[in-house]
């Protein structure tokens, strides 16, 4: 009932986005405040109903009605109340929803705040976004044609042909498939609505500059965007943060960026975003630059639509580890991306003839001319990211099945475009604020040169840089930072309200120097046995049993329980040990590093932590994860994980042997696989060690009649303990020994005593008075044994710190701006 | 026209060229074994041989499988690095490296996942059994 009413909800949307579309292409038209009045209303409804929407969708999911394919697909009886919220929007269906709910609140924020002319027009253009968003979850069957794909769609209509449904109508499953493990992180539920925040965002640029083409007015549309704009490009940088601290410090891939297709999706609007605030702000300066401005707002936005048309067609499947599925959803993306190309960049057109030229050309050395060129600079860098991701389609002019292009491309591209940008912040910066020739320009950079210098000079030889490339990427790095500060400091002196952009250019010098030195200078942490063999491969003196030569490296090394290793000649390192208890997922195993620096310093541990992967485990096998651990320290961080452990090793082993006594019950019985029996013969108070346990008889304990078989003579219970040193665990078990008769005969009664977390089954199988002693027979345990080991992982990274650092810079020195401007803004209004 | 223009034409056909013959030369195809015996650096798909052993050896911190190809030719697969997680629920892997000899040494691999962004399994309507 509740599915229906979302489902009319959202279909109720999206007509009423519809009639506000035709009401603000009047208003515009006519320059008529009633038909934008009306407009406003039915743009309002449309987001009533939406919001009503998203309320049932919510309701569902918090009710765990598991009959509707999202609430089965993305959450589970068990998940916590925060991550159900998550999944509201961790789908592809309910993160439309998120994305129109945001730039339908900021459709407001353009009702309340845009003058005319552009009123009518920015919300005509915005409201035809939000009908194209609306469509892709309609859910409508219009027979030739689906629609969209509803968030409220039940399971039986996503997979009608399931057996269970042609049986049972009216099947609803018990429990659904739950979240993925990965994603329940506290950063994934605030990583997607900013995003969402800032995609809504880079909307209205592009609204506003529609609106300046068709109004003709193509010079006051830059206040009010600029702001939206710079917020727009604050909430992308936090999102793009997020995700890559999300994926540094919870995932294994050993980064913060990996140029995954989905990472760049946010990425590319950012850049492009970035160059029309360049473009933008030249214009509000200098009434010039009217053209690039209006392009790099159409262009920004149809990346947005572009990036969301690659990620959420199916197209990257094969290219990215977390891109959507198709949902049916291919020609309506496609179409909504050629409307908006088709619609932006023809109005474009339309005028440009019309578009204002400047009078004179720039001089190279003016404010204008650096500043556009670092506009371009990021539109090219935006292109060639663009070009990589798109290498399933684009690709194939080169060959039927192409891959995605190797990282180097995008290296070796950006390197040098960043280079250029660098060195083009400073003189630009400079420019911004003072008007210099080429002599008196020279003298005033002489100081931030030979600063740049020493400081260049110092790290090349620190950190013994070897390639020139390298050298003079570092020069334009600290080029950056030294000339922006330089220009920052003067600002200081005169108008602090100013400095939002020389910060901002200080931050991107930080993050050009910061993501060198993590990402080339990372070197992974061994053992003194592990480095000599990798240099053994180096010099090409390791030969495999087929006698080729071995090129491939080894990059984890082995630690036993309590045996310490040098690891890097930097420090100890000794493996103390797991816990099991109190975790924050069932399951998961804490692991305890004790690092101990030989030159001194303080000894500190890392606990990186495996888990079973509840959602895409099952009875046959355990998927296991790991979340590493990172040690942050001012010049470097140690990353690190659990690559496997004798634990792991063991739990898979317990359930490959219960799975073949389970499949072995029918068949003959394979009896060299029964598990070993081993009894042991204790006396009162003694340890004995058992493989990686110890047990210890404590003492005798008193029996419940109750639970004595009738005519009992004897009737014990041996109180041992089983402790396991590697976790700390310790586990009482007390077996039953009893003597009863019946028809004159002794029969000995012992109920085997289980302790289901090692699988092991204690029985209490004999007394022995003479010694005071007790047998204890014990299935399960490991023939061999097996020492307490962990493989790990490690990597030194140097100078993340400054890539956090020059991301932050950045985020403040955007922010700074966005008040800036936006102060200005409402002095006008 | 203008010199300037010439110019800026001129650097812009230049850029896209290199652009693109670079973008060519750094994207490759996907293969199969046979085919890979002539590459550096070969990208195959292909499904887990489980007919065959599998493992983690503690000695040579080597994964050692065997990956059938989309032509269907088994062969050993070598890859550096323990075991990834998923790997027994992949249903379709990418090894990316070289082919010496009879194996392939992997410097890379990629697996394709039954994930949440796919549709859910019909026949396992159960929960995920807790391990």
């Amino acid at each position: 009932m509740l599915g229906i009413a979302g489902k009319w909800l959202i279909s109720a949307s999206f007509v009423t986005a519809l009639i506000s579309v035709v009401f603000y292409f009047f208003a515009s038209q006519r320059d008529d405040d009633k038909y934008f009045r009306i407009g406003n209303w039915f743009f309002g409804l449309k987001f009533v109903t939406l919001i009503a929407a998203s309320v049932i969708l919510i309701y569902l999911i918090f009710t765990h009605q598991f009959q509707y394919y999202y609430v089965f697909n993305y959450t589970s009886l068990d998940l916590q109340a925060k991550y159900l919220f998550s999944a509201f929007y961790g789908g592809q269906e309910g993160s439309f929803m998120l994305w129109i709910l945001f730039s339908g609140l900021f459709g407001f924020g353009l009702m309340r705040w845009t003058r005319k002319p552009y009123q009518g027009p920015v919300l005509f253009f915005l409201a035809i976004t939000q009908v194209f968003l609306l469509s892709m979850i309609l859910g409508w069957d219009l027979g030739a044609a689906k629609i969209g794909a509803s968030p409220f769609r039940t399971l039986a209509a996503e997979m009608p042909d399931a057996p269970i449904f042609r049986g049972n109508p009216g099947f609803v499953p018990s429990d659904g498939s739950g979240l993925n493990d990965l994603l329940k992180s506290p950063w994934m539920m605030i990583h997607p609505p900013i995003l969402f925040v800032g995609f809504s965002m880079m909307t209205l640029p592009f609204c506003f500059a529609l609106a300046a083409l068709w109004k003709q007015k193509y010079n006051e549309w830059v206040g009010p965007a600029l702001p939206w704009t710079l917020s727009s490009n604050v909430a992308l940088l936090t999102a793009i943060f997020l995700g890559g601290y999300w994926a540094y410090v919870t995932l294994s891939f050993g980064g913060f960026w990996a140029w995954d297709p989905v990472e760049n999706a946010s990425l590319v609007p950012w850049l492009i975003g970035t160059a029309g605030i360049h473009t933008m702000i030249i214009q509000r300066k200098s009434s010039i630059a009217q053209k690039s401005s209006i392009l790099f707002a159409i262009l920004a936005y149809m990346a947005v639509v572009y990036e969301t048309f690659l990620t959420r067609s199916g197209i990257l499947a094969d290219a990215s580890v977390h891109s959507f599925v198709d949902l049916g959803l291919y020609n309506q993306l496609l179409i909504f991306m050629l409307f908006i190309s088709g619609v932006g960049l023809g109005m474009f057109f339309w005028r440009y003839k019309e578009l204002p030229n400047p009078e004179k050309e720039s001089k190279i050395l003016s404010r204008e001319f650096m500043t556009f060129t670092g506009a371009v600079l990021l539109l090219v860098l935006g292109i060639v990211i663009i070009l990589g991701t798109s290498s399933p389609i684009i690709g194939k002019l080169y060959t039927a099945n192409p891959t995605p292009p190797e990282i180097s491309f995008y290296n070796e591209w950006s390197m040098p475009i960043a280079i250029i940008m660098a060195v083009f912040t400073v003189l630009g910066q400079y420019l911004f604020w003072k008007k210099y020739d080429a002599e008196s320009l020279a003298s005033a950079l002489i100081n931030p040169l030979l600063i740049t210098s020493a400081l260049t000079l110092v790290s090349i030889i620190w950190g013994n840089v070897r390639d020139i490339y390298y050298m003079i990427y570092l020069f334009a790095g600290f080029f950056a930072i030294v000339g922006n500060t330089f220009v920052m400091v003067r600002l200081l002196k005169q108008k602090p309200k100013l400095i939002g952009g020389s910060l901002t250019h200080i931050g991107f010098g930080m993050l050009l120097v910061g993501v060198l030195a993590s990402s080339v200078y990372n070197s992974p942490l061994l053992d003194e046995n592990t480095s000599n063999y990798n240099a053994a491969v180096e010099r090409g003196e390791v030969k495999d049993e087929m006698g080729f030569t071995v090129k491939q490296k080894q990059n984890s090394f082995l630690l036993n329980l309590d045996q310490p290793k040098v690891i890097n000649g930097d420090y100890v390192v000794t493996y103390e040990g797991y816990s099991t208890e109190d975790q924050n997922r069932p399951g998961q195993q804490t692991y305890r590093l004790k690092f101990e620096p030989v030159n001194g310093g303080n000894t500190f541990y890392m606990n990186p932590e495996l888990y079973p992967m509840l959602t895409s485990s099952n009875a046959q096998a355990t998927q296991w994860s790991v979340d590493p651990d990172v040690k942050s320290g001012l010049l470097s961080d140690i990353y690190l994980y659990v690559a496997g452990s004798a634990y792991v090793e063991q739990r898979n082993k317990m359930q490959e042997r219960r799975n073949q006594s389970v499949m072995q019950n029918v068949a003959a019985r394979d009896t060299s696989e029964v598990p070993s029996e081993q009894t042991i013969t204790f006396t009162r108070g003694q340890t004995v060690e058992v493989g990686s346990f110890k047990i210890k008889f404590v003492n005798y304990a008193a029996t419940d009649t109750t639970e004595l078989p009738p005519n009992t003579t004897i009737g014990v219970k041996a109180e041992l303990e089983l402790i396991h040193p590697a976790s700390g665990d310790l586990v009482t078990i007390e077996p039953l020994f009893a003597v009863f008769s019946e028809e004159g005969q002794s029969y000995i009664y012992s109920p085997p005593a289980f302790v289901p977390q090692y699988d092991l089954e204690f029985q209490f199988t004999k007394i022995n008075p003479e010694q005071n002693s007790i047998d204890i027979t014990i299935t399960g345990l490991e023939e061999e044994y097996q020492e307490e080991w962990v493989l790990i992982v490690a990597e030194k990274k140097p100078f993340i710190s400054v890539v956090w650092g020059g991301t932050f810079l950045l985020m403040i020195g955007f922010s700074i701006s966005i008040f800036r401007h936006w102060g200005r803004e409402r002095l006008k209004s | 026209m203008k010199p300037k223009l010439i110019i800026g034409i001129l650097a812009i056909i230049g850029f896209t060229s290199l652009l693109m013959y670079n973008f060519g030369e750094s994207i490759s195809t996907y293969t199969t074994f046979d085919e890979a015996e002539t590459m550096n650096s070969a990208h195959i798909p292909g499904v887990w041989d489980q007919s065959q052993e599998y493992g983690f050896s503690m000695e040579t911190k080597q994964f050692t499988f065997y990956m059938k190809d989309e032509a269907g030719n088994s062969r050993k697969v070598i890859y550096p690095k323990p075991k990834p997680n998923n790997f027994e629920q992949a249903d379709r892997l990418v090894v990316i490296g070289e082919l010496q000899g009879d194996i392939f040494y992997a410097n890379e691999m990629l697996m394709k996942c039954p994930s949440k962004y796919n549709n859910a399994d019909p026949a396992e309507f159960t929960k995920a059994s807790e391990s």
